[in-house]
């Protein structure tokens, strides 16, 4: 073993970023291991969990390469708090601690946190940390439950393993909450596996490196990255950004109004939700952490997108908001569909800001919120089927960039391929393309929505009815707005059998039904009489923008046989159009 | 006259072609560097054939196999340089293509840019059509929509044409009749469909890789015809073979029809070497390190198999993102390659700390020290101020090195910024680039269930036994092997990959619901395209097949690979699949769950030959004693004291079997430097290869 002196801070420049290296690849090996441990396809393939750890202190110091923006902000609030709910003597090594509370962590109880302390020479020197999304914690699986009570298993902070020796009893109790107990109880092991590596290689790490703590690396590596985000806000003209924005209720439900006043002073950022409706009785309420992660997202994705998220990358971004809001809500609120309301949070960040830093934000995007679809029935010999899709839309323009055309955002995700549609279910679908005109015009475009159709089929191989479908999403009222002169988007729509049908609650197909599911698109960026002509007739070659619509819309009038835009008949027709 | 017995290995990199001549009967090699000519690769290799010809007079007529590995395809796609393609689909599907799987690669970035689907949206055409999942037809194919969209597609001036259907890899009955239409209506079109490609579950990827095929196609077989008249005019009248990605060779007619196969040819072949030192050396965890100018490549090999996944991605938009590239669904050796190399760009980041790569001053402008205009300080200049590289032997003396100017650009652009000294930050960056590599290489390990404490890493490259050093210390790696001719050792691969073909078909059924006579018809119908992909000059009796299963859990996202040998389908029970999926899901991933049901989602078949023999060859080193091998004594910068120390540098040239000695030691040859530190035992073996082992 080589001793480095290594013990007096602050370290010299090349060691820290080595050292720093070193616990990025610790987390993220740790992160690897989950994909040989876990069995769920929610974390293996669409990795959604999130893995860090912290000093003594709790305050985060490093989080997975591969993380989820929502886990990712919750945690680096959340983590701390737990850490700190006890003296640092109570902890014991083998201590591993569970907890789910939406409240805690990040925001609905599928979201399932197991931590350790991690001990070097007998003193607790740090603690690792990781959230999984599990796909199954029970309950009644539906977005309009009323309580907490209602979607699932509860777990409020307690003990796993107590000094290295597992609670049974604990592990039967989830066992008999869930609808698959080895499933949820084999995620749990991979997460108490993946703190166990992470933990055993801080250690080797400290060993080899003649550490005797992390704190003086952490103080560091957080003062550094706190500087470079404050760098990255300074650059935000001062000011009281104030926004007003309306989500819309689901079905009949009331539209819920945000209030939000983002203020930047110097190199600080507090934004402010005073104002902003009260918590309502579905599932759609956001705990304090979530709404803060996705205003985290959307100043760290602005404004200093590779800025490692640590303790130093959360500290200059304050929020506020008042408690019983639905941004901020009190237990025992419903929470399971917080992503209906949570993700919008950045885009309205991005619109309070827009003024101030017009370069650095996008228009409203169609895969805000992220649009999940869960389908099941029962085949025509009875066998039950069951399957959950996520969907996105158009991404919003930027003064850069047209929006990007199909995509999760503030969110992520993957589609389900058509061809492993079909084949988990009885069900066909019909076309899945983009959808022409659906991105909102501007000197910059939104990216185009794209449209799913799904047919229950009929004859021989018809399922048995209902065919069910449940639709968790939004725009159907609203669409994306444009910016700066720039359109909206088209809105999302839901038809069935060609009519425009009630998305909200459970709708039930017969054989031969139709079902078409459009996601809106992303909004545009700037005055559309400004894009180049060029760029409209491009758009109508490739198809995502109609002859008739380049010429409404853009001005732009394009020859139907070639293809190529006028110029003379472009420039007369917008100088009307300017004037009109 | 006894016609000679040669065989000639030949990759065509993107700096450098490469050749490695071996006698089959003796072993002995010869090799030869050139640069590469990206006009008309096959200048190259005629240069390359002339200079072999003056050390083995007669040799383009004594070689029996012409083995190649070329980066023209990869190329292609990067560049954009491929055909106008067009491509027909099923009504209602022409974005797959650029819808892909939506997700962001990026989760933090809300500017990323993503790349642009090979077809335009203008040349995807929609014919009526459908084949539901279990293989039905849904709607009878309309050939007059076939008609009309080929017409339009022609019009529009396409040179290639790739069709893919939904649910094809289940019948391929409208994708063969489209085939038929378009070769008596357009014969000279190339032509790719997606059941011949890979027939695998998965629109988007398999679209993707039918496309990306048809996109390379007529460029590859214009070139593949030029190197083979090219060959034929210099005399030479034996077999041309073509590395696959999946590390099998195959004819240059299978290359021609299906050159998504070859995207990774030149990679692969170090990975095939290291394959083949590990099952002749008995080593159970080899790690093959490949560090070139702007990459390093690598991959875990246990109990001497790399192992093969089945989707990787080209033509990154963000060179080093996962993500931001194309889908290619093929068998492929499975490489990790990170942006850290030789030319890695060494610079101060936002945090104020070094940071060095993933960008490279690649081949031009080149490190400082190459003194073509490179101003940035690289990896290279950090090893030449650090005593590793020799300024006066750098590819055998043909290239002196600047040593005076890396030293003021670490100065100037590093060590002041930092405020550290100049040898403080030439250290930095080679302990920084080996950190990088160091991270990659145990995650990596990690995700396929290995130890990096065991493994003996095999070094390839310019670079690589320079950092395979420092690399094994900071994944407490044991033991390094480098083998002769490790600059252009992995050339040696060529020789080792066998005659193989991987093919694959998606049929997902539940185990309980399988018919294994009917899964038998399957395998025995991917069976004979594997002949028929092997080539005529193949006797089908020889061939041997490998299947697989990749099973897994119903609603699972990832397959499971099943390895099970040539015994018939139909003679297995549902137990026996059942307890080999156990088995082998508990292995990879500690448990498994008897209860619940597990289905077939594809069946795979590897046709090949045996692998041919292939003897190592036994170099007699010049010298007789350790003495006759030094060159000489130089400070070379200890990683371990942290300071300058004497390093004994040996000639390779001279050293001898059963030469041994300890560390602190730099060993040249022309291609590249092996260093060695303090704290290491250094013994050459039978054949050469030079084994370094960890204190």
């Amino acid at each position: 073993m080589i001793k480095n002196q290594h013990t007096q801070s602050p370290f010299d420049p090349i060691t820290l970023e080595i050292l720093w290296r070193r616990l990025v690849s610790i987390v993220d090996e740790a992160d690897a291991s989950v994909a040989r441990t876990a069995f769920s396809s929610l974390l293996r393939d669409a990795h959604d969990y999130t893995c860090m750890f912290t000093d003594s202190r709790g305050q985060e110091l490093v989080q997975g390469t591969f993380c989820t923006p929502g886990q990712a902000g919750a945690m680096a609030i959340g983590v701390r708090e737990l850490i700190r709910s006890r003296p640092l003597s109570d902890y014991r090594p083998g201590d591993v601690f569970i907890i789910n509370d939406p409240w805690a962590l990040a925001g609905h109880l599928n979201d399932v946190c197991v931590w350790s302390p991690i001990f070097f020479r007998e003193k607790v020197v740090a603690f690792t940390a990781c959230v999984f999304h599990h796909a199954d914690i029970g309950g009644r699986v539906a977005s309009d439950n009323r309580e907490v009570f209602e979607e699932g298993l509860f777990l409020p902070l307690v003990k796993l393993y107590d000094a290295g020796r597992l609670n049974e009893d604990l592990l039967d109790l989830i066992r008999w909450n869930v609808r698959t107990p080895e499933e949820v109880a084999g995620d749990i092991r991979s997460q108490v596996a993946a703190n166990h590596v992470c933990g055993q290689k801080i250690v080797e790490m400290m060993e080899e490196e003649g550490l005797d703590n992390i704190d003086d690396l952490a103080d560091e590596i957080i003062g550094r990255t706190e500087k470079s985000m404050r760098s990255a806000i300074a650059r935000i003209p001062d000011g009281n950004y104030p926004y007003e924005g309306i989500i819309e209720g689901a079905g009949n439900r009331k539209d819920i109004t945000i209030r939000m006043t983002v203020s930047v002073d110097g190199d600080d950022i507090v934004v402010d939700f005073d104002g902003t409706d009260d918590q309502v009785g579905w599932g759609v309420n956001v705990v304090y952490n979530f709404t803060y992660a996705y205003v985290f997202m959307a100043v760290k994705s602005a404004f200093d997108p590779d800025i490692p998220i640590n303790e130093g990358a959360i500290r200059p971004v304050k929020m506020t908001a008042p408690e019983g809001s639905v941004v901020h809500c009190r237990f025992p609120a419903a929470v399971a569909a917080r992503m209906q309301v949570g993700h919008f949070m950045t885009e309205m960040v991005f619109k309070a800001l827009s003024a101030a830093t017009p370069d650095n934000i996008i228009a409203g995007s169609g895969g805000t919120p992220a649009q999940t679809n869960i389908f099941y029935g029962k085949r025509h010999d009875g066998q039950p089927w069951h399957t959950m899709i996520i969907r996105g839309g158009g991404m919003g323009a930027s003064s850069r960039a047209d929006g990007h055309h199909c995509a999760i955002f503030p969110a992520n995700g993957a589609n389900t391929p058509v061809e492993i549609f079909e084949s988990d279910t009885p069900l066909i679908v019909e076309s899945r393309t983009l959808v022409e005109d659906s991105g909102g015009p501007g000197r910059m475009r939104g990216g185009i929505g794209r449209q799913m159709t799904i047919r229950v089929p009929d004859g021989d191989l018809a399922p048995l009815s209902p065919t069910s479908i449940a639709v968790q999403a939004g725009r159907y009222r609203y669409p994306p707005e444009g910016i700066f002169g720039g359109s909206p988007s088209q809105k999302a729509r839901f038809l069935k059998n060609g009519k425009a049908a009630d998305p909200s609650g459970l709708t039930f197909c017969k054989p031969g039904d139709v079902i078409a599911f459009y996601s809106a698109g992303g909004g545009g960026y700037g005055n559309p009489l400004e894009r180049d002509p060029d760029a409209v007739a491009e758009d109508v070659k490739k198809g995502y923008v109609s002859i008739e619509a380049a010429r409404k819309e853009y001005g732009a009038v394009i020859d139907p046989e070639s293809l190529k835009a006028d110029p003379a008949a472009t420039a007369e027709l917008r100088s009307v159009q300017t004037k009109g | 006259m006894k016609k000679g017995n040669f065989r000639l290995g030949c990759d065509i990199g993107g700096t450098f072609t490469d050749f490695v001549l071996v006698d089959s009967e003796t072993g002995n090699i010869h090799a030869h560097k050139c640069l590469t000519t990206p006009d008309d690769p096959s200048d190259a290799v005629a240069e390359g054939m002339a200079a072999l010809s003056k050390a083995v007079p007669g040799m383009a007529a004594d070689t029996t196999e012409f083995i190649h590995g070329t980066t023209l395809v990869i190329n292609a796609i990067i560049e954009r340089k491929g055909a106008v393609t067009g491509l027909i689909t099923t009504k209602g599907f022409k974005d797959v293509l650029e819808l892909g799987r939506e997700i962001r690669y990026d989760a933090y970035d809300i500017f990323s840019e993503y790349p642009q689907p090979l077809v335009s949206r203008e040349l995807r055409l929609e014919v009526d059509e459908r084949i539901a999942s279990d293989g039905r037809v849904l709607t009878a194919l309309d050939t007059e929509s076939v008609t009309r969209a080929l017409a339009e597609l022609q019009k529009k001036g396409i040179e290639s044409l790739a069709v893919c259907l939904i649910n094809s890899y289940e019948n391929p009955a409208h994708e063969d009749r489209i085939r038929e239409m378009v070769q008596s209506k357009a014969p000279d079109l190339f032509l790719s469909t997606s059941f011949e490609v890979l027939p695998q579950i998965r629109e988007y990827e398999r679209t993707s890789t039918t496309v990306t095929n048809a996109y390379v196609k007529p460029i590859t077989a214009r070139y593949l015809a030029k190197l083979t008249d090219r060959l034929s005019s210099l005399g030479f009248d034996g077999t041309i073979y073509i590395m696959l990605s999946s590390g099998g060779i195959t004819t240059i007619e299978t290359a021609r029809d299906f050159p998504v196969r070859i995207i990774e040819s030149g990679p692969t072949a170090a990975v095939i070497a290291s394959q083949y030192y590990g099952r002749k050396f008995d080593i159970k965890d080899m790690f093959c390190f490949d560090m070139g100018g702007t990459t390093a490549k690598s991959c875990l090999i246990q109990k001497g198999n790399a192992g093969l996944v089945s989707t990787f991605e080209v033509g990154r938009v963000q060179r080093f993102k996962k993500g931001s590239g194309l889908p290619i669904q093929v068998p492929v050796v499975d490489l990790m390659e990170i942006g850290a190399g030789g030319g890695s760009i060494a610079k101060i980041s936002k945090m104020g700390l070094l940071q060095v790569g993933p960008e490279s001053a690649g081949a031009a402008p080149g490190p400082v020290c190459y003194g073509q205009g490179g101003e940035d300080p690289t990896v290279t200049d950090a090893d030449l101020v650090l005593g590793y590289l020799d300024p006066d032997y750098f590819l055998g003396g043909t290239m002196a090195l600047d040593k005076a100017a890396a030293e003021k650009a670490i100065a100037e652009k590093i060590a002041g910024p930092l405020n550290t000294s100049m040898v403080t930050a030439a250290f930095g960056i080679h302990d920084l680039i080996n950190e990088t590599m160091a991270a990659a290489a145990k995650t990596h390990i990690a995700e396929k269930g290995g130890n990096p404490n065991v493994v003996t890493i095999s070094a390839f490259g310019g670079a690589g036994p320079v950092h395979a050093f420092g690399l094994a210390r900071k994944i407490g790696a044991p033991k390094i092997l480098v083998p002769p001719l490790a600059g252009v050792g992995s050339a040696l691969g060529f020789f080792m990959a066998p005659v193989a073909f991987d093919l694959s078909r998606s049929h997902r059924k539940n185990l309980d619901d399988a018919d294994f006579t009917e899964i038998e018809d399957l395998f025995e119908s991917l069976q004979k395209e594997g002949v028929a992909a092997l080539g005529s000059a193949v006797q089908p009796d020889d061939v041997i097949f490998e299947r697989t299963l990749m099973m897994r859990f119903v609603g699972q996202g990832a397959e499971t690979d099943l390895p099970i040998g040539q015994k018939p389908f139909n003679e297995w029970e549902k137990t026996e699949i059942r307890a080999l999926f156990d088995t082998a899901y508990k292995r990879l991933y500690g448990r498994t769950y008897p209860d619940n049901q597990i289905e077939f989602v594809t069946f795979k078949v590897r046709a090949g030959l045996p692998p041919r023999p292939f003897h190592l060859p036994r170099p007699a080193g010049a010298g007789t004693t350790l003495e006759e091998s030094i060159k000489g004594r130089r400070p070379a910068f200890s990683l371990i004291e942290k300071d300058f120390i004497p390093f004994t540098v040996y000639d390779r040239t001279r050293l001898f079997p059963g030469a041994e000695f300890s560390g602190p030691a730099i060993i040249e040859e022309r291609e590249s430097t092996i260093v060695v530190g303090e704290a290491a035992r250094v013994r050459i073996d039978d054949h050469g290869f030079v084994w370094i082992t960890m204190d």
